[in-house]
């Protein structure tokens, strides 16, 4: 038996964290495991990759997990994301655990041969503590779905804890969010099958017909990124109180704020990141905040 | 023009000037110094029309070198040695940029120990570097590879930087005769530098952006490496012109004396002089020898060289430099171009030599010849040479008793 | 200051953009901020040189957010890539290959690993060439990209990834901040300015002042890092317009060598003000308040100030705090 689990996250959410934690778990009881994460140009908001392997005999498998038992997708707005793909490879038969408020056939990126759990986990944190750090949830989620006993999980989640250097308290918050998590999943078992995939290799004559050099030519062309999806807390304008003074279109570091063809400041969110700031220097108090899927 | 003394470094400097270069960014080192020095010369006087600029290092002046090439300027500049190595970090970026200039290379054995004195460790840690590589023989060579040189890089087929090597003092200071082409047939070969997307006010482009993802990294060095294979055609049509205008022949590889000789022998730059005199004492003595020169390096011309070294009794390989542990850099190059050969040599034969500018006698090179011809064919593979006179060892051993050990 | 800047109030920010959204910067960046307010002043008409850093993540093949041209160099040599850029226009124009409208303002940006340590050798060579280029140091104080190790900008008592808090190292950094203002000023760089997002008008009037003056124009902008130092990004400008109040971050501008403050607290906030507001300060006040380094640090903006009032006598100086 060997389980790969895939979790799909958020700068900042705690993807990697999660990784590791679940590592530590089924490491704790009697697995053989494997976990890393995958650097890009994340930073806090952009999608972020991170991978368990677990198994009763010995791994010979290493690198991205093309063919993933159990995706952990911690932001529902990535199951929409082409950057992100979460349910890319899923096997069939395999298991998709979704952070959402969602209902599941919302959030199962059009796959109706896989099972989809869905947990409000977002919630949850900030109830418990008080942020959007979903890495001790989602682990927890993911290891009670796969069979892993309590007590080698929540050694497992306190070591990886203290590695990442929490307080004991924040650990003690953790541990509480956790156990509430893990209670109320049940194991799973999974018959997967991988599906059937076989990409033909291009040859070297095919690959270079291009001018290879990597100018981009089209500079400015970033709109497509769409960083809004980044965003956790939405800025808002209220436009009684908006006197266009331009303060925060000054501080708006994403260029995200502009003068409409009215002369009101509007803002774009396709790639406002919800930073704040805004919000923050506003000198009349006219930008309020909502929070992203909570409305 | 009518043939003239000149050293390598000087035939180099002549031929950036008749190549029209615009902007020579420069560091002193030696042997290479006096190339930038005439160029100093020359562009203060007036003589050349190039901008001239003293950096602070060979990292920065190969980052300004890059800059420029990529802004439209045709660029031109050298180094040595050690400064090779503190700009390696550039040569890989100017050719992932895909920027053409041209970089002499004099040749200069790296410390520690520190020598004057040249052998290939310099030049040939750059050979994965993207940058095209053409090695000389001569003073004339130097010039010509020069021209050759720009037409390769900026072949829009090509794109890519290139190295021009010398040998530090067999060639740098050397005086030989050089005949240098006419400006105005120059200028018939090498058309002007016409870059396809140079940083523009009106044309704004990003360069040098980052990739992240390993498939697009794959997708471009991908790219470079079928440039970089498409500079074998581009040289020869190049040199085809050249031929034309100048009367002189110059091909990937060249051939001495090859058309029955069983024991053939691989070199490259200034010392090939010697191996082609040992070539002649043995053939002499009735063996039939000959000699196979690599002038250009990369791309590596695996066909041409499979071609003229198959059905030889024994080659032998010789490499002026070393990477310990393994031992010559070139010859597991010209083994794997040998290895699906059918008709392949009966053995090849190892032999580094020439280290740090060591003198070499054409007795030494005769040696060669007499162990090619020992070499159990077909046998074991043979033991490899490592050249050193006996007056040498014994001059090296005093030395090192002259320093002294801690008993 | 002159007074014939375009420049009054904030409102007065150029309003043409030209980084288009969707950057890759973290949420809250003081780095691209300070780019975006830069290249307004500046105007169209640019090539950006890039040593490695966060903004070097910025321009991920194939997007681009910024509508200007764009060269990353390598971590230790972007001054020289300015160089390369600022000759190649200069021998173009000269030989008539290349237009006088196309001509370019060549801007190198790098962070302060590149500012302060890697590239500080290429840097004196450009000041000590007199090339005509700018210079925009995002100075978050520590190598953010690679998650926040020492650089030779970190403060004292700052904790970082390679300056961990331990038992034996209670305060992080027992090293001093570099001053890089003072030292490019000894290179005799002709305008040499510091920035703050949280001071536009004085931001964008320095900009103005350097694009009158011929030759190196350096600038050090102190950009808050909510990754790096944790902070809620909301928080940025605050941070940075607290580092002002506390006379931890002076702002001033040397013209020629002569140094001028262009704002002069009227009295210091005290910087344990400005610390507690962020995590890498955050074992000075946890799990006890630590005031001997507090005090340390207190004192070295109080002396500073002190001779700031000593050597421009004509300006009002702050009450220490």
């Amino acid at each position: 038996m060997i389980l790969r689990v895939r979790f799909h996250g958020r700068g900042g959410q705690g993807a990697k964290t999660a990784s590791r934690i679940l590592g530590n778990a089924a490491f704790n009881d009697g697995y053989n495991a494997q976990d890393f994460p995958i650097y890009g140009a994340e930073r806090r908001g952009a999608p972020v990759t991170a991978f368990t392997r677990f198994s009763e005999s010995e791994i010979t498998e290493r690198g991205f997990i093309f063919s993933p038992d159990v995706v952990a997708v911690m932001d529902d707005s990535l199951t929409a994301d082409p950057t992100a793909s979460p349910f890319a490879g899923l096997r069939k038969g395999g298991l998709a655990i979704v952070n959402t408020a969602k209902p599941a056939a919302e959030v199962n990126g059009g796959r109706t041969d896989i099972a989809v759990l869905t947990l409000d986990l977002t919630r949850r944190a900030l109830d418990t503590l008080g942020k959007a750090v979903l890495s001790s949830g989602i682990a927890a989620a993911v290891a009670r779905a796969s069979g892993i006993t309590s007590e080698a999980f929540m050694r497992g989640l306190v070591e990886e804890l203290k590695e990442v250097g929490l307080s004991d308290d924040a650990i003690s918050k953790n541990v509480a969010l956790a156990t509430a998590i893990y209670d109320v999943v049940s194991p799973i078992k999974l018959h997967t099958e991988e599906l059937p995939a076989r990409a033909d290799l291009v040859p070297l004559a095919v690959v270079v017909s291009g001018e290879g050099t990597e100018d981009v030519v089209n500079t400015g062309n970033s709109a497509s990124r769409h960083t809004g999806n980044w965003r956790i807390t939405k800025p808002v304008i209220d436009y009684l109180k908006c006197t266009d003074c331009m303060i925060c279109y000054a501080y708006c570091p994403e260029s995200a704020m502009s003068a409409g063809p009215d002369g009101r400041i509007a803002i774009d969110y396709d790639n406002c990141k919800g930073c704040m700031i805004c919000q923050t220097e506003c000198p009349l108090r006219a930008i309020g905040s909502q929070m992203e899927g909570l409305q | 023009m009518r043939p003239e003394l000149m050293t390598g470094n000087r035939a180099a400097a002549a031929a950036a000037k008749l190549a029209r270069v615009d902007y020579v960014p420069a560091y002193p080192i030696t042997p290479q110094t006096e190339i930038i020095e005439t160029i100093a010369d020359w562009a203060r006087e007036g003589t050349m029309d190039a901008k001239f600029v003293q950096l602070e290092s060979e990292h920065s002046m190969m980052t300004a070198a890059g800059a420029a090439a990529l802004t439209g300027a045709r660029v031109f500049t050298a180094t040595s040695s050690q400064g090779l190595l503190y700009a390696m970090e550039m040569l890989y970026n100017i050719s992932g940029w895909r920027a053409p200039m041209v970089l002499m290379n004099v040749s200069r054995a790296l410390a520690a120990p520190i020598v004057l004195e040249p052998d290939h460790n310099d030049v040939l840690s750059a050979r994965d570097s993207g940058f095209l590589q053409l090695h000389s023989e001569t003073c004339q060579e130097v010039a010509d590879l020069v021209l050759l040189a720009y037409r390769v890089a900026e072949d829009k087929r090509v794109m890519l930087p290139a190295i021009v090597n010398l040998d530090g003092f067999y060639l740098s200071f050397t005086r030989e005769k050089v005949s240098l082409p006419e400006q105005a047939e120059v200028d018939r070969f090498l058309p002007p530098y016409d870059p396809p997307h140079p940083i523009r006010a009106t044309r704004p482009v990003s360069k040098g952006s980052a990739v992240m993802e390993g498939y697009l990294y794959s997708y471009f060095r991908y790219n470079m490496h079928a440039a970089a294979l498409r500079a074998k055609e581009a040289f020869s049509e190049a040199a085809r012109d050249f031929q034309d205008l100048f009367g002189r022949a110059y091909g990937p590889v060249e051939g001495y004396r090859l058309d029955d000789a069983e024991y053939v022998l691989v070199m490259s730059n200034s010392f090939t002089t010697l191996g082609r005199q040992a070539v002649n004492r043995v053939r002499e003595q009735g063996v039939k020898a000959g000699l196979l020169k690599l002038r250009m390096v990369r791309p590596f011309p695996t066909e041409e060289v499979a071609a003229l070294l198959k059905g030889r009794k024994v080659d032998a390989v010789f490499d002026q430099n070393l990477s310990p542990g393994l031992g010559g850099i070139l010859y597991p190059e010209i083994a794997a171009s040998l290895y699906h050969v059918r008709d392949r040599p009966g053995a090849l034969l190892p032999v580094v030599g020439g280290l740090g500018g060591k003198q070499l006698t054409s007795d030494e090179m005769c040696q060669v010849f007499e162990r090619m011809r020992g070499v159990d064919v077909g046998g074991e593979r043979p033991e490899p040479m490592f050249l050193m006179r006996d007056e040498e060892l014994t001059k090296a051993e005093r030395a090192v008793a002259t320093a002294g050990v801690h008993g | 200051m002159s007074t014939a800047t375009k420049f009054k109030t904030l409102k007065d920010i150029p309003k043409e953009e030209y980084i288009a959204p969707g950057n890759t910067m973290c949420a809250g960046c003081g780095g691209i901020l300070a780019v975006r307010i830069f290249h307004k002043a500046l105007g169209p008409n640019v090539a950006w040189v890039n040593a490695a850093g966060c903004m070097t993540i910025s321009v991920s093949y194939p997007l681009s957010p910024l509508k200007s041209n764009w060269l990353y160099t390598a971590f230790a040599s972007a001054p020289a890539g300015a160089q390369g850029i600022r000759d190649a226009l200069d021998v173009l124009m000269a030989k008539g290959k290349l237009q006088k409208s196309e001509d370019l303002k060549v801007v190198v940006v790098t962070g302060d690993g590149a500012a302060y340590d890697i590239g500080f050798q290429s840097t004196a060579g450009a000041i000590q060439r007199d090339l005509d280029f700018y210079y925009l140091c995002y100075d978050n104080e520590a190598y953010g990209n690679t998650g926040f190790q020492m650089s030779s900008s970190t403060p004292y008592a700052s904790s970082s990834k390679t300056t961990p808090v331990t038992a034996a190292y209670p305060y992080g950094n027992t090293g001093r901040k570099k001053d890089l203002f003072e030292a490019w000023r000894a290179m005799k760089a002709p305008y040499v300015a510091t920035l703050s997002n949280s001071h536009g008008v004085d931001f964008l009037r320095k900009v103005e002042k350097g694009e009158g003056i011929r030759g190196p124009k350096l600038y050090i902008d102190f950009a808050a890092c909510p990754t790096g130092w944790g902070f809620d990004p909301k928080y940025s400008i605050e941070v940075e317009k607290l580092a002002v109040q506390t006379g931890v971050w002076p702002l001033k501008e040397s013209v020629d060598g002569v140094v001028r403050h262009t704002y002069v607290p009227r009295a210091l906030t005290p910087v344990r003000e400005y610390l507690r507001t962020q995590e890498r300060y955050g074992h000075l006040f946890k799990p006890v308040e630590k005031p001997e380094a507090i005090a340390t640090i207190q004192r070295s903006v109080n002396d500073y100030w002190a001779k700031v009032a000593a050597e421009e006598s004509t300006q009002a100086t702050p009450a220490p705090a």
